[in-house]
């Protein structure tokens, strides 16, 4: 009986002394966050375990359990020696492992700290680097932000606005810039878009012509953050273009003289002005007078193209009526039309009211259409030019019609474009400058109405052109 | 057939001068010439043709300050300026100084002709002739 109630008394015993340690453990282990500085003195000043406290603990419970102080000694004896092993054991492995935790933390934490100084490096030089480019290009480079000062400007742009980045720097570009242009090349921008700034340099009198193109500078949520523009100097090109278009327009001219006196003294022969002329002596003479026509129109054309390059082209505008002018075209190139047994219909609207137009210039429209159809169709071919009211009745609608060669889908869009001539030449083709369309295109256009083409290949081809009925208000 | 008409060519260049006078003698009309408005205005104060082809782009004395000048003596004489360049001249001046057209020197010589006639029909005091 007595050996089952020290069992029992010791089993009780025992297990208290369990949730002693197991207390005493979970306030070692217990917080495992600690910082890296704490920790290392920490570990440096490892729990000294002190068993004398554990052994009091146990013997005050003990001794009241079991009554008999000398038992008691005993038994506490005993178990603080098992359990203060243990602990001991536990203690050092535990010290060790965190030790090694830390080491590995603040490893960890070293090479972390060398990869973002690496990175740090990188960048700086990636900075250097994209900064001596910016430097280097040769255009002209400023960076606004949203409120318009200026962040960035490289050498080229401080060359060309004539001012530094140190003026500028922080500031607006406006401020001492005098330029207007410049003022609405940054405010007035909307979006990507490219224009040109004439302004007056303030160093010298020159006037310098820069283009600027422009772009929005967003942020990743699209909010504008600023602009980059990049300023190109084409004082030299502009110079260069004038240049050209004065040039063509002089020699031209000069051209022109001679081979008027040379036409007018062939066609006073082959006129038989002066008399009669042996059949292949005029035969000879004739095809002389051909080719001079064909020279004349090239240069008329180039002088045209020059005109319009230069917008020097104005519209004398005078009421006609369509109809008449659709006759008087077709009627002029009727007689080399009939050289190929092509017959010209003419398809008029009844009624058709008096247009305000440069009747010239239509004429010169209405020819090369109708002529180009002849130079396509084949003999026996036939051309219809037709006229209607259209568009509202705000416009006359015009269309050449032939029953030619056609052109290919591909050709279509670059019909228009300066010399460009498509198709397959033949041996009696009487040639061209490739520029005769891009003439009606535009003298179409200067009167406010449009141009276009239909074609298949090998289904003839059909050109439109509208025309607004009033002169467009300027 | 009354007597001809009598046409003033003043042109700088020889060789188009050359090809009027064949031309306008080949149609029955006695053709005079002169280098320069200076000489043009000469010739019509002193010795009045019927009708004048004037050059607008000329050495010395231009075409235009030659109109000017005879128009400050002689207000009826029929005026066609020649021109190699097609749009050299506006209407506005043609009116003021009372020209009869522009010849345009590429165009063909017929249409030099119906200027001509078309000049000497409206001018009164050639009515009659020829």
């Amino acid at each position: 009986m007595s050996s089952i109630a020290i069992f029992y008394v010791f089993a009780v015993l025992i297990s208290i002394v369990i949730a002693f340690v197991l207390a005493y453990f979970a306030g070692l282990t217990g917080g495992t966050k600690v910082d890296i500085d704490t920790a290392r003195g920490e570990i440096a000043r490892q729990p000294e375990y002190d068993s004398t406290v554990l052994e009091q603990d146990i013997s005050a419970v003990v001794s009241e359990a079991v009554g008999s102080d000398e038992r008691s000694k005993e038994i506490v004896k005993a178990v603080s020696g098992i359990v203060s092993g243990e602990l001991k054991k536990k203690i050092e492995e535990q010290a060790r492992s965190l030790g090694k935790k830390f080491e590995q933390v603040i490893e960890e934490k070293e090479r972390s700290e060398e990869r973002a100084w690496n990175k740090f490096k990188t960048v700086l030089r990636e900075k250097k680097e994209t900064e001596a480019v910016i430097r280097s290009i040769a255009e002209g480079l400023v960076v606004v932000n949203s409120k318009g000062s200026v962040i960035m400007m490289n050498p080229a742009a401080e060359k060309l606005l004539g001012t530094s980045s140190k003026q500028k720097s922080g500031k607006s570009i406006m401020s001492n810039l005098k330029s207007e242009q410049l003022v609405s090349m940054i405010k007035g921008s909307s979006g990507d878009e490219e224009r040109t700034i004439e302004f007056a340099s303030q160093s010298d009198d020159t006037k310098k012509i820069l283009r600027a193109s422009s772009a929005v500078i967003e942020d990743e949520n699209g909010q504008t953050v600023g602009m980059v523009s990049m300023l190109s100097d084409i004082t030299k090109q502009k110079e260069l273009d004038r240049f050209k278009a004065s040039f063509l327009s002089n020699i031209s001219h000069e051209l022109r003289t001679p081979l008027v006196a040379v036409d007018k003294a062939v066609s006073l022969i082959v006129d038989r002005t002066l008399g009669s002329v042996p059949e292949q002596q005029a035969e000879l003479l004739t095809i002389a007078k051909r080719n001079l026509k064909r020279l004349t129109t090239l240069i008329n054309d180039l002088l045209d193209l020059s005109k319009l390059e230069a917008r020097k082209m104005a519209l004398v505008y005078k009421t006609v009526s369509p109809a008449h002018l659709i006759s008087e075209s077709a009627d002029n190139l009727e007689i080399w039309a009939k050289t190929k047994y092509i017959k010209i219909d003419k398809s008029l609207q009844d009624g058709l009211p008096d247009i305000e137009i440069d009747p010239d210039k239509i004429t010169q429209v209405l020819t090369n259409l109708i002529g180009n159809s002849i130079k396509f169709t084949p003999q026996n071919g036939i051309i219809t030019v037709s006229c209607v009211l259209g568009g509202k009745k705000s416009e006359i609608v015009i269309s050449v019609e032939d029953t030619g060669i056609g052109i290919s889908e591909n050709d279509l869009p670059k019909l228009f474009d300066k010399f460009c001539q498509v198709g397959e030449r033949t041996s009696n083709d009487i040639g061209g400058t490739g520029i005769g369309l891009s003439i009606a295109k535009e003298i179409v256009k200067l009167h406010g109405g449009e141009i276009w083409a239909e074609s298949e290949k090998g289904k003839g081809a059909r050109f439109i052109f509208t025309l607004p009925l009033k002169k467009p208000e300027a | 057939m009354g007597r001809k008409i009598k046409v003033l060519v003043a042109d700088d260049e020889k060789d188009f001068i050359q090809l009027m006078t064949v031309w306008l003698e080949s149609k029955g009309y006695s053709v005079q010439s002169v280098p320069d408005g200076q000489s043009a205005v000469k010739a019509v104060k002193e010795d009045p043709p019927d009708i004048l082809f004037l050059d607008v782009n000329m050495p010395g004395m231009d075409g235009n300050k030659a109109i000017k000048k005879i128009r400050a003596f002689n207000k009826t004489i029929p005026i066609i300026i020649i021109s190699a360049c097609l749009d050299i001249f506006d209407i506005k001046t043609s009116a003021r100084y009372n020209l009869s057209g522009v010849f345009y020197k590429g165009e063909d010589f017929d249409k030099g002709l119906e200027l001509l006639q078309a000049a000497l029909k409206s001018h009164k005091n050639l009515k009659n002739i020829d």
